[in-house]
């Protein structure tokens, strides 16, 4: 009887994953291929013979690469200062460090915004000016990415391996040591996080729609022309770079998806491993590396909180700055045509406690899924895992035209009226996260536990509640914390549905702030006190966060 | 049991879903009003790009005054909710279109998917008509687009002050003109719409407006996705310089005629922004609103009549930097608004018919233009 229960809810979240996640995109590339013709290479050319998407194939590679690049010149030091010395206040200086990684992408674009702007440095030049603002913040995002996978992997390594090193020809020399043991040592994990960062750099949108504002992204063409997508016979070419776009995202996303499968089974290294304790010592001088790299964590969100509170004055007498807090008080009061960041906060909220309420459960069922239909059929388990990550390779303003494209074609007047429509996106970004956290977790669970529960004769549920939750608390904390962080700065899904007023969320509210021309010059001290309030429950989930994580599971998370 | 009610239900579900999934499209719409099938539901839903005149304020006077309860929903730009109203062809789920522009409108007209209105109007201003005067869209705001010039760097010195397009197209403009493109902005199409008429009317029979456009492709025109990208960020001439992402690197944009005085309004009777008065490179844009099929007539009907009560429509020029659509209501003379604002001699001309049945064609050329350049 319970094994009948347990393939009843498996086959539900199977189904409901389907439904939820894989229909709306299916249906959204039906309609594509039914307006454009199912012709990939005309698809492919269209995005050079456009006059919107020509350059942006060129552009989208080299600021991935570039940023790619500058991640791993900032990140690495950092990295290894963090792993092989003593610190202060450790695991601070570590959250604050890797903390960016969980800030709402249009958080970070308005605090570089300020930093380089009139307001705040005002070292702006010319075009090249953003884009090295660009990779700056695309790195600022990622540093994170180097420090968790590779400072692991440098704190735990035995010291005596270093020690034995110096005593053989090839290791007497520094270069000799970084050849033979920390470049081989280190380099699955630098490419993992090469490799992360490059994706997230190739599918960057909040940024590069703010910061470079005559240079697009494949994601950003799509978002911007994704609104005419679909229709019968009218602007074909649109369809075919939508297409086109989104073939060249899903082909690079999933050569990194294997790619990172690969170096994850590298990374498990066989080297003798020791506590942190043993290997670090303090060193003084390591404090040029951390001391800047914390200041460069810190400043967008200083710069933000700070500029929420300069109001800029002209008039023919010139232009001067003063504090005022009628930034924050034109945010909170709904006295344009916005609605109040009350509002926006009550939504932010409602979709981040909606996705959870759906992500968590189905995640975790869909992880146990795999896991039970492992043994017996593993190539099923295999297509249910490649199954369920299928929609990391499938970018958030992809999803976001798939959600409204899918709702078109089901009932446009149902999905439009329906409040929770939005957390449809939020949804399917967010559950192969949970899979991806809650899988290795129910993996390390002993069967043999629940086994000798049920020979003492323990009821399924005592079992559940008293054995395997207890055992899993910390994973489900972080699957948690995470799907909350993600759905509260989802910012490209949501901004390509369609924005009923009565769902605009925190990012959506500081985007259409800036967005507004002339009217006054409180618009942007209100974005940033939106983006501030942002930062605040950011801040306050990942401190959370960092309290339950694995002290070294050198994951993203 | 439970189980068995269960499965049932997810077979129901599945079963809706699939048989919703067939595309019912009706292009045999009710074109007049006797045919019209809808239900006042109580409700107003509205869809539009960012047009600033809909204030929170006004939307809750009329939800006051008329008892419907009003829904906003945001596009992006004028061509974003042409788009909207085309994918939801058949089942659309706004009741009214408001930002629909005259080089948009025909294009909806052409697809049915607006419904005649029966609102109660009086006073709407000849200029504002003449574009399209029928029941399916009405004017609220109207303005000229025009090329503006900063003129603390083009003073006749350093830069000469261009009289016709062409000159554009030297060497001494290379980089310098910003204009948003006509694929993805309202303003950049009317451009280039003055464009098509500019070139079919100068004395030059040998070129065509798209030899213009590659000439100023090759001069490095700077063509940006919507207006505010021209205006803010590239053109130093306006307000852009304090905004945080400006590069300043444009001293000739295309905005509005009256840019100018909105730059006067709101910096206190002062600006170094000047619209340049080129015969037949301006466009006369006007902006509509337009009950949608399905849509509860009533409520959009009631909601077109409130936005074109003197009492709002009035304020056009203050809340959306646009004129009124009403007779006798011209820019305020305060802060140099009016003073600023320049009314061109000679706006090209181009129907609505001639736009509509011309502009898929058209921004394929442009286009071709651009990128064969």
């Amino acid at each position: 009887m319970p094994e009948m229960n347990i393939r009843l809810s498996n086959s539900c979240a199977l189904l409901a994953y389907t439904l939820l996640v894989i229909l709306p995109l299916w249906l959204a590339l039906d309609r594509l291929i039914w307006v454009a013709g199912a012709n990939p290479l005309d698809w492919y050319s269209s995005l050079e013979q456009n006059y919107v998407s020509q350059g942006v194939i060129q552009f989208t590679f080299i600021q991935a690469l570039t940023s790619t690049l500058a991640t791993l010149a900032i990140g690495l030091p950092i990295a290894w200062q963090l792993g092989r010395y003593k610190w202060p206040f450790q695991s601070f200086t570590k959250a604050i460090l890797t903390m960016p990684f969980v800030m709402p992408s249009i958080v970070a674009a308005m605090g570089f915004l300020h930093i380089v702007g009139r307001a705040g440095l005002n070292i702006r030049v010319d075009d090249s000016t953003w884009f090295t603002t660009l990779i700056i913040a695309h790195a600022w995002f990622n540093m994170a990415l180097v420090i968790r996978f590779c400072e692991p992997v440098i704190s735990t390594l035995d010291p005596r391996l270093e020690e034995q090193m110096r005593l053989l020809p090839a290791g007497s020399s520094k270069t000799g040591r970084f050849r033979h043991l920390w470049a081989p040592l280190l380099a699955p994990s630098i490419a993992a996080a090469a490799c992360m960062t490059f994706v997230f750099s190739f599918t960057s949108f909040a940024l590069v729609r703010w910061i470079t504002l005559g240079d697009n992204t494949l994601e950003s063409v799509m978002a911007g022309i994704g609104s005419s997508a679909g229709i019968e016979g009218y602007m074909i070419s649109r369809n075919e770079i939508v297409l086109g776009s989104s073939m060249i995202q899903f082909t690079i996303l999933l050569l990194s998806l294997f790619l990172m499968s690969w170096l994850q089974q590298k990374r498990q290294s066989l080297l003798p491993q020791v506590s942190e304790e043993v290997v670090k010592q303090s060193n003084p001088k390591g404090w040029t590396v951390i001391g800047p790299a914390l200041a460069f964590a810190l400043s967008p969100l200083i710069a933000v909180f700070w500029a929420s509170f300069r109001i800029r004055n002209t008039d023919s007498s010139g232009t001067h700055y003063t504090w005022e807090t009628s930034g924050w008080e034109f945010a909170f009061s709904s006295s344009n045509s916005m609605t109040s960041a009350w509002d926006a906060l009550y939504n932010s909220l409602g979709y981040a406690s909606l996705t959870l309420i759906i992500a968590l459960p189905l995640g975790w069922i869909l992880a146990q899924t795999i896991l039970d239909v492992e043994k017996d059929k593993p190539r099923f388990a295999r297509f249910l895992d490649v199954l369920t990550m299928l929609p990391f390779a499938i970018s958030s303003v992809m999803i976001g035209l798939g959600v409204m494209l899918g709702m078109i074609r089901i009932d446009a007047e149902f999905f439009y009226s329906f409040w929770p429509t939005p957390a449809l996106a939020h949804v399917m970004i967010t559950t192969p996260f949970v899979v991806r956290i809650m899988l290795p977790a129910l993996r390390a669970i002993d069967p043999e536990y629940d086994e000798c529960g049920r020979t003492l004769g323990i009821s399924k549920w005592r079992r559940f509640f008293q054995i395997k939750l207890p055992l899993l608390r910390g994973s489900i904390l972080v699957a948690v914390i995470f799907t909350l962080a993600m759905s509260l700065g989802e910012f490209g899904a949501s901004w390509v549905v369609t924005r009923n007023s009565d769902w605009t969320t925190l990012p959506i509210m500081i985007d259409s702030l800036r967005a507004i021309p002339y009217n006054n010059s409180l618009t942007a001290p209100a974005a940033c006190a939106v983006s501030s309030v942002l930062m605040g429950i950011t801040l306050v989930l990942f401190t959370w966060a960092e309290k339950f994580r694995p002290s070294r599971d050198g994951g993203m998370f | 049991m439970k189980r068995f009610t269960f499965l049932v239900g997810v077979l129901i579900l599945n079963l809706t879903i699939s048989g919703c999934l067939t595309d019912k499209i009706d292009d045999n719409k009710a074109s007049q009003p006797e045919e019209y099938e809808w239900v006042d539901d109580g409700e107003l839903v509205i869809v539009t790009y960012d047009v600033y005149g809909l204030t929170d304020e006004m939307l809750e006077q009329f939800e006051n005054e008329s008892g419907y309860e009003v829904t906003l929903l945001k596009l992006d730009d004028a061509g974003s909710v042409l788009d909207h109203l085309l994918q939801h062809k058949g089942q659309q789920v706004a009741d009214i279109a408001i930002g629909l522009d005259n080089t948009y409108l025909q294009t909806a007209i052409d697809n049915n998917v607006l419904w005649e209105h029966n609102a109660m109007l009086q006073n709407i201003s000849e200029s504002a008509l003449l574009p399209y005067d029928g029941p399916l869209a009405v004017p609220f705001d109207q303005g000229y687009i025009c090329l503006n010039y900063d003129s603390d760097i083009v003073d006749g010195v350093n830069y000469t002050v261009p009289e016709s397009l062409w000159e554009l197209t030297e060497e001494e403009w290379e980089g310098k003109v910003a204009i948003p493109s006509p694929e993805t902005s309202s303003p950049g199409r009317a451009f280039m719409t003055a464009t098509t008429d500019y070139f079919s009317t100068d004395s030059d029979n040998e070129t065509e407006w798209t030899d213009w456009w590659s000439a100023m492709s090759l001069n490095d025109v700077i063509i940006t996705t919507g207006w505010s990208e021209a205006y803010e960020t590239r053109y130093t001439g306006g307000y852009g310089e304090w905004t945080d992402g400006y590069v300043g690197d444009a001293h000739i944009v295309v905005s509005y005629c009256h840019s100018p005085g909105v730059e006067s309004w709101y910096n206190g009777n002062w600006t170094k922004s000047a619209a340049l008065d080129i015969p037949k490179a301006s466009f006369h844009q006007v902006e509509y609103a337009a009950a949608l099929e399905g849509g509860n007539l009533d409520s959009a009907s009631a909601f077109i009549e409130y936005l074109l009560s003197p009492e709002v429509n009035s304020k056009m020029p203050i809340e959306n930097s646009m004129y009124s659509a009403l007779e006798g209501y011209d820019l305020p003379e305060e802060n140099g608004y009016l003073f600023h604002s320049v009314v061109p001699s000679e706006p090209a001309v181009v129907s609505s018919a001639t736009i509509a049945s011309n502009m898929e064609e058209w921004l394929e050329m442009w286009n071709k233009a651009m990128v064969d350049a």
